[in-house]
């Protein structure tokens, strides 16, 4: 997945921020997964910007897929 | 006579054929389904979750010791090779890998759950086993936000 969201990193730069949590790694990791319910990886939780789960994506999906949550959010 | 015989023995070789790959099936065990798994679970299996400490934290099908994939050769070899073994992880790719790894170490069923996790008709105890940390940072970008986890594996 690393490629796409690299890709899409950049072309959302200013309108998105992207969060990686390296979950064997990052100290906050297995809380952050707790506390939006994220029960496998890769999983993407994409956020308004109030906050609100805007869409959880579980798994590698097509590029098509992650451009239309991102284009979702508000 | 001879196509009475040759009947008989095209029957005798096709039955023989049926009974190999059966038999094959169920010695190494494989790729199975929810039910199997479940199946194998009342039978009392040993149950390993190949995936990362956190993924497990956050949830994971009850009764199952977390081992992940990359250290399973090294703690496999306290266990018992006659007892059945069926290993799962998210979607399937970890639990092959893990799978091959514990035949090849002698284990005579082993089994993995081909749909992972994910597809998991069961009960998830979640949360048990979590690590103690900080609690999360409060989202404060003024933009909307993409979370990724991941692993390294």
């Amino acid at each position: 997945m690393a490629p796409v969201v690299d890709r899409l990193k950049t072309e959302y730069e200013g309108i998105v921020e992207f969060r990686l949590i390296n979950v064997d790694t990052d100290p906050q990791g297995a809380a952050l997964m707790a506390q939006y319910n994220a029960q496998y990886v890769p999983t993407f939780v994409l956020l308004n910007t109030d906050g609100s789960v805007s869409q959880t994506i579980v798994g590698a999906q097509k590029e098509s897929v992650f451009r239309e949550a991102l284009d979702a959010l508000k | 006579m001879v196509r009475v015989t040759t009947r008989w023995a095209l029957a005798a070789a096709a039955i023989a054929m049926v009974l190999v790959a059966a038999a094959g099936c169920s010695a190494d065990g494989g790729a199975i389904d929810n039910a199997r798994f479940k199946d194998l679970q009342a039978e009392g299996a040993r149950i390993v979750d190949v995936r990362t400490a956190g993924e497990f934290a956050a949830g994971h099908i009850p009764g199952a010791e977390l081992v992940p994939y990359q250290g399973i050769a090294q703690v496999a070899q306290g266990w018992d090779p006659t007892q059945p073994v069926v290993v799962y992880c998210a979607v399937g790719d970890r639990s092959a890998e893990a799978a091959n790894v514990l035949r090849s170490m002698g284990f005579e069923r082993v089994y993995d759950l081909a749909a992972g996790i994910v597809a998991w008709d069961g009960d998830i105890i979640a949360g048990e086993g979590a690590v103690a940390t900080e609690p999360p940072a409060v989202q404060t970008s003024e933009l909307p936000v993409l979370y990724e986890f991941f692993t390294d594996w």
